[in-house]
């Protein structure tokens, strides 16, 4: 009796059993596009066997856990991956947005300062007309113009960035928060010896949207996950996370704060990353270049102004107002001094018709007066970096995309849930269920000969 | 070996290069030009912007030049009327030094040459667009002027400076002379030749002499006529050389930036049907699995 009892106990455990696995598939199935998802296996193990004398018998099947399959390798360098394709990604949009201001066009400061110049030439073939001279300096004030312009859009686009800065501070806190209470809950599990599964699947997704907000280093230590940026900054230490916060600089901007320390320049990667290094370094960069620009033409042209005289036979007065002799927002605050035609300083010998020092500032146009460089030299150079600085982002960027597609690909192969897989399991479970429920049958069978065994006499 | 089951990823990746590609296109042909946005090429956007400011100063060297050409003009040609007149003067001078005429019939011949005189002081006060072209860099007022107690009946009050224009990236042109050194330089002061020969005529006596320095003066301005005829020639010479630079820097900018629309117009056929192709294969690729087979 014993012998159909214990038979019948190991075919409840594999139906026990191939149950549980069904579920697993089912689960599995379920979650065919639940992002981050790591396929489950159902680890059956054979249940330890009893020893009957001279026998060894088996004892069935256990369902003893269940597994998620992931490679914790491959993971990480996804969210190493991760974070240089979010820095590259805002660093692009912002070099495309900035890039705009120096397309070729008819209100860039290329053209601007050769019409400047073509009127000075103007000037120089009739120095007594008032309309020419009047033309001068339309064309001057159209030059301080067009680099009030590019100057304020380039502040502009700095605040937008800055805003950014601090909606991105406050998407990484709530997923330190998130990231913190899942620490809570895969040790809780874990430390009952359980499998935490689909918790360290959220947790995985928590950390890869983190990513590709800031850079991430991540500790593992027994159970949990100590993250840090990069350079030490705390994010989250098993069920505490740390928030960061910003606060106002000098020059308007936020900067962004951990434990009371400043870690703006320490943030290298992410989306955060890449925008602070748009707003600190790639445009401060480009309005440094253009102050010099606007700075060191103005300078130059007063010069010339100061060397010649006017009209009325009197010594040229500026022309445009003096910039700050730092240069700083020189492009922004250049503006022309002078309103009436009669004050351009034409002629070098104080007659009315004398062109010799429109000709002396015609000659800026092809003189090294802005470091080395003639004005329009300068200028073609600073084209050239934004628009070599947008491609070589951008074309990291496209190299970056493929690296981690890629990645994504390898971590799907082998953690994704493949459906034809799932489809086949669920077939074998269901035969192995449906023959451990045929042999329940036979037993029943046999047990019932078994007991109808005694009352066959008579 | 297990292989990624889910490609749809990969294909939407695939699908937004292809767009961005069909974008990229489309630009291209409507705008005409390869390079949109520096980034496009920046070496190229760099040289264009020489380019720019290379083809708009050489339009600038045009206008300019025009005006100075029809100053130039206007000078050499009074210059030739002014000599035209100093050979009436000579001319009236021999009749005059003619040994058979009275007192009355030289003095009709002095009141020919007073004429002349005025003509001279008109021509050499010449103005062009507001400016008196013979006073040097004075152009505001006119450069001789009548004075009685002057041995030459007039004074110069101009200046001897003179302008240059720059009309190309290497090239300036000097665009006056001022009257001081062509019509009062010592030795061939025309106004004083004229004085004289109207004074000779008058008196009656060194007629022969005054027409000396009539003829001495009007052949000192036919040698200064030359500083016209060459700017005139260096003017035309640097139009012909400005225009022919303004097709070359054209031509350089459509090796630049234009977009070669045949070349453009296949990639973007390519592209669409790139596309295609791959939403057929998003929509055929992920139809069927396993279960649509179970029973």
């Amino acid at each position: 009796m014993s012998g159909l009892n214990a038979s019948l106990a190991i075919a409840l455990s594999g139906l026990t059993a191939e149950q549980g696995a069904l579920e697993v598939t089912t689960n599995n199935v379920a979650n065919v596009n639940t992002p981050g998802y790591s396929r489950q296996v159902p680890d059956l193990v054979s249940s330890n066997p009893i020893i009957v004398d001279p026998l060894t018998l088996g004892t069935g099947v256990t369902l003893q856990s269940i597994d998620s399959i992931r490679d914790p390798i491959l993971e990480s360098r996804i969210q190493q991956e991760t974070q240089t394709q979010g820095q590259l990604s805002s660093l692009v949009s912002a070099l495309q947005q900035s890039q705009v201001n120096f397309t070729s066009g008819s209100g860039d400061i290329g053209s601007a300062i050769t019409n400047f110049f073509n009127s000075i030439n103007q000037l120089s073939a009739s120095p007594a007309d008032l309309s020419v001279r009047q033309g001068v300096l339309t064309a001057a004030s159209n030059l301080a113009g067009s680099f009030n312009n590019t100057a304020n859009n380039l502040t502009q686009q700095e605040n937008s960035l800055d805003l950014s800065v601090v909606q991105n501070a406050g998407q990484i806190n709530q997923l330190t928060q998130q990231i913190a209470q899942l620490n809570g809950q895969i040790s809780n599990l874990q430390n009952v010896g359980e499998s935490a599964g689909s918790f360290v699947d959220q947790r995985t997704q928590a950390i890869d949207q983190l990513s590709s907000l800031v850079d991430v280093s991540v500790i593992p230590s027994d159970n949990t996950l100590t993250l840090t940026t990069s350079n030490g900054a705390p994010l989250v230490a098993g069920q505490q996370s740390f928030q960061l916060q910003t606060q106002l600089n000098a020059s308007g901007l936020h900067d962004v704060y951990s434990q009371g320390a400043d870690i703006t320049s320490s943030i290298t990667s992410g989306q955060l990353g890449g925008t602070l290094q748009a707003r600190d370094q790639q445009i401060p960069a480009i309005q440094t270049q253009l102050d010099t620009l606007a700075s060191g033409l103005a300078n130059a042209v007063n010069g010339v102004q100061a060397a010649g005289f006017d009209l009325n036979g009197h010594a040229g007065t500026n022309l445009f107002n003096p910039p700050p002799a730092s240069g700083t927002g020189a492009a922004a605050s250049l503006s022309v001094a002078i309103t009436n035609p009669a004050l351009i300083a034409a002629s070098s010998d104080g007659t009315t018709g004398s062109n010799g020092n429109a000709e002396a500032m015609y000659a800026l146009s092809s003189q090294a007066v802005i470091h080395g460089q003639s004005p329009t030299n300068y200028y073609s150079g600073i084209v050239f970096n934004v628009g070599n600085d947008a491609a070589n982002a951008s074309a990291e960027q496209n190299a970056s995309g493929l690296v981690l597609q890629q990645l994504n690909d390898q971590r799907a192969s082998v953690s994704g849930v493949s459906l034809d897989q799932e489809a086949a399991n669920m077939v074998q479970y269901q035969q192995a269920y449906a023959a451990s429920a045929q042999v329940v049958t036979t037993i029943n069978d046999m047990m019932y000969a078994v007991i109808n065994m005694t009352t066959l006499t008579g | 070996m297990r292989v990624n089951p889910n490609p749809l990823p990969d294909l939407l990746a695939a699908l937004g290069q292809t767009q961005q590609q069909i974008n990229t296109d489309l630009q291209q042909i409507s705008t005409g030009q390869s390079v949109n946005v520096p980034s496009d090429d920046p070496s190229a956007a760099a040289e264009l912007v020489q380019n720019a400011a290379q083809t708009s100063a050489a339009d600038q060297f045009l206008r300019s030049l025009g005006s100075v050409q029809g100053e130039i003009q206007s000078a050499d040609s009074t210059l030739s009327s002014v000599t035209t007149a100093l050979q009436r003067a000579i001319s009236l001078g021999v009749e005059g030094a003619n040994g058979t005429l009275n007192t009355a019939d030289r003095a009709a011949i002095a009141t020919e040459v007073q004429g002349i005189q005025s003509q001279l002081l008109n021509l050499a006060n010449l103005s062009y667009q507001g400016s008196y072209v013979f006073a040097g860099t004075a152009t505001q007022t006119a450069p001789y002027v009548l004075d009685a107690a002057s041995p030459s009946g007039v004074d110069y009050v101009g200046n001897s400076n003179t302008n240059s224009i720059t009309l190309g990236s290497h090239f300036s042109l000097q665009t006056n002379l001022p009257g001081s050194q062509l019509f009062s330089a010592p030795g061939s002061d025309m106004f004083q030749s004229i004085q004289d020969l109207l004074t000779s005529l008058q008196s009656g006596t060194g007629i022969a002499a005054a027409v000396g320095e009539v003829t001495t003066a009007s052949n000192y301005i036919d040698a200064q006529r030359v500083f016209y005829g060459n700017a005139e020639n260096q003017l035309n010479a640097q139009q012909t050389y400005l225009n022919g630079d303004t097709t070359q820097l054209a031509q350089q900018q459509n090796t630049l930036a234009g977009a070669d629309l045949p070349t453009v117009i296949t990639n973007l056929t390519t592209a669409e049907t790139s596309r295609q192709a791959t939403l057929a294969a998003v929509a055929g690729a992920t139809q069927t699995n396993l279960f649509s087979y179970l029973k």
